[in-house]
């Protein structure tokens, strides 16, 4: 990185946050601190909340997701469409009916107290455990690349946002995010335009995307019913759903999102414009990967991406090693090269001994970076992060022109403060609301709560800095979040759902039936292998068939629904 | 007056919701034909 990019870097990430300061400023009611006001419009929504779910992970860890496995990962996103649509029909209605500041307040006027806490705690949990590793995530990469320090790169990115979104609440956490996502697209469209220039002059786009489908990188949709397959139409369609259920209709980071505009119709064109986005955006951050993936066919990529962690493997001894190991990665390269180049060229009868060959060779290239991340192992320089989430960042710092390098390290830090000061501004609004108004301060003053939200917000960030710090044991970044999510997600929703369908069961019993379903996720978690989606879906039917099950049983001479 | 109003409403926003899953369904079959071309 050089000055350039330094200015590029700085001017962006600090623009957007003064400029959102700067139309939030003035005081603000409790309601337009906690929920925004009317003149947020579906636009601001929605870029709002495909900021929320992208995340620095997306745009770190998926391009090395596809370049390391394939693009598969999409048929995650296939359950989301749906969901938004259930999430616009059930859920915003009553939201927006009831004018709740969080998902919980309902859950409270529906059953009783002790739900509503519960959800607000298992939300409270999950969402500062995300937050401190979307803090972490993109700081181990950026620090050891760039050689900023880590606590130092942790407290800059967190730092920013506690101040913005405690002095501005929900309106400039919405009108922020709506910039950085701006700023995300376009630096992501000018680094797929980039990489797609760079692909060897020898080869054209389609030849170069034949081969990429030939080495299985572009697999989007897989229709096979083996569970022991880890990307499907069916894992992604069934578990996708429950998990976007959950999220875009239980977790409040997402809920404040669309309910910041105040009206139906804003909030549902808000998620409907996600609901056909989403897939196209992740599909061409998979693309990036899988075309990087073929850049690196002709230009000689490091035999291990996580260079920093390499090199210190080379000053504690291990060179003799690592060099041999280079050697043979080198010849392999040159040898792969002019495989792919044969495949190409190849008529129809030789493209299968030619395919065979090149597959082979990928293996072999596979195998040694196995030998070299032993070697680090041994070296006692253990990556903390996969190799994978370092292809990216290497691409951009290797290939990419001064300005654009700063403008996509601007993209990942944008990425990491938008979904950070949605879950701050979330866990802020949810303490306040759903227990220190209830259970501390009842009949304190509107502008005492936003005094103590504000407080709250700030405490969060503090605890979300201090969880980040303490993340090293995070190994893969682009599961972790989504894994965390799955495994309080199914019972959260389960509270939910039973609450809009089943009219039968009162409090105690979905209070129960939810704490059973969240012990039943974590004993399977500790003892199965099972994929991590299907725990939505567990989670989530173990409360709705152990509730009425509880009701007709040991709640059976229980009041009717208590309110608040 | 009212419910007629909001029938039509109710009417409106199924409309959105078919043409939102219409087009997610497009977006998969051009994925699928993706995948078809290139695999």
């Amino acid at each position: 990185m050089n000055r350039l990019d330094y200015v590029v870097l700085i001017a962006t990430i600090l623009a957007i946050p003064l400029y959102g300061l700067w139309r939030t400023r003035g005081s603000a009611s409790l309601g337009q601190y906690l929920k925004g006001d009317a003149s947020i419009r579906w636009a601001t929504i929605g870029l709002s909340v495909l900021a929320t779910q992208a995340g620095p992970i997306t745009f770190l860890s998926m391009p090395g997701q596809a370049y390391e496995s394939g693009i598969g990962f999409i048929q995650n996103y296939f359950g989301q469409p749906l969901a938004l649509v259930v999430v616009c029909a059930v859920f915003v209605p009553i939201f927006q009916r009831l004018k709740v500041y969080t998902a919980y307040q309902y859950l409270g006027e529906r059953f009783d107290r002790k739900t509503r806490l519960l959800g607000a705690f298992l939300f409270l949990v999950q969402r500062a455990i995300a937050a401190g590793i979307t803090i972490y995530a993109p700081a181990i990469v950026l620090s050891a690349l760039l050689g900023w320090r880590l606590n130092l790169t942790i407290w800059l990115a967190g730092g920013l946002v506690i101040i913005y979104t405690v002095i501005g609440g929900t309106k400039i956490v919405s009108i922020t995010q709506s910039y950085q996502m701006i700023v995300i697209l376009v630096g992501m469209a000018i680094a797929f335009a980039v990489a797609v220039y760079r692909l060897s002059p020898n080869l054209s786009l389609e030849s170069t995307l034949s081969v990429a489908g030939k080495m299985g990188k572009l697999e989007a949709v897989n229709f096979s019913v083996d569970p022991h397959t880890r990307y499907t139409f069916w894992s992604g369609a069934i578990g996708g759903f429950f998990l976007a259920l959950s999220y875009f209709g239980a977790d409040q980071s997402q809920v404040q999102r669309y309910l910041a505009g105040g009206s139906l119709k804003e909030s549902r064109l808000g998620l409907l414009f996600n609901a056909v986005v989403k897939v196209p955006m992740q599909f061409f951050i998979l693309l990036l990967g899988a075309i990087i993936f073929m850049f690196y066919q002709f230009e000689k990529p490091p035999v291990y991406f996580n260079q920093p962690a390499y090199e210190r493997a080379l000053e504690n001894g291990y060179a003799p090693q690592l060099m041999a190991l280079q050697t043979q990665f080198d010849n392999l390269f040159t040898q792969k090269r002019d495989a792919i180049r044969a495949v190409s060229d190849a008529s129809p009868n030789e493209r299968d001994a030619a395919m065979t060959r090149l597959r082979e060779l990928q293996a072999q290239a596979g195998e040694l970076r196995n030998r070299t991340r032993a070697v680090l192992t041994q070296a006692g320089v253990d990556p903390k992060s996969k190799e994978s989430d370092y292809v990216f960042i290497t691409f951009i710092l290797q290939q990419m022109p001064h300005g654009i390098v700063g403008l996509l390290i601007a993209v990942i830090l944008c990425a990491t403060m938008s979904a950070t000061a949605a879950a701050l501004n979330a866990l802020g609004t949810t303490t306040a609301i759903d227990f220190y108004r209830p259970l501390i301060r009842p009949n304190a003053s509107n502008h005492h709560y936003v005094v103590a939200a504000k407080g709250l917000t700030a405490a969060w960030g503090f605890v979300a800095i201090g969880i980040a710090s303490f993340a090293s044991l995070v190994e893969n970044l682009l599961e972790a979040g989504n894994i965390l999510g799955s495994i309080f997600y199914g019972s959260i929703l389960g509270l939910f759902l039973a609450a809009f369908f089943i009219r039968q069961v009162t409090g105690s019993a979905v209070f129960f039936a939810a704490l059973f379903a969240q012990t039943l996720v974590f004993v399977l978690f500790a003892t199965t292998s099972i994929g991590y989606l299907w725990y939505n879906f567990i989670g989530c039917a173990a409360v709705l068939i152990s509730a009425p099950i509880l009701q007709q049983t040991l709640f059976r001479s229980a009041d009717a629904p208590a309110g608040e | 007056m009212n419910e007629r109003h909001g029938n039509g409403d109710v009417r409106s926003w199924r409309k959105a919701y078919g043409l939102a899953l219409s087009l997610f369904a497009v977006e998969v079959m051009l994925l699928y034909l993706f995948t078809l071309r290139f695999s």
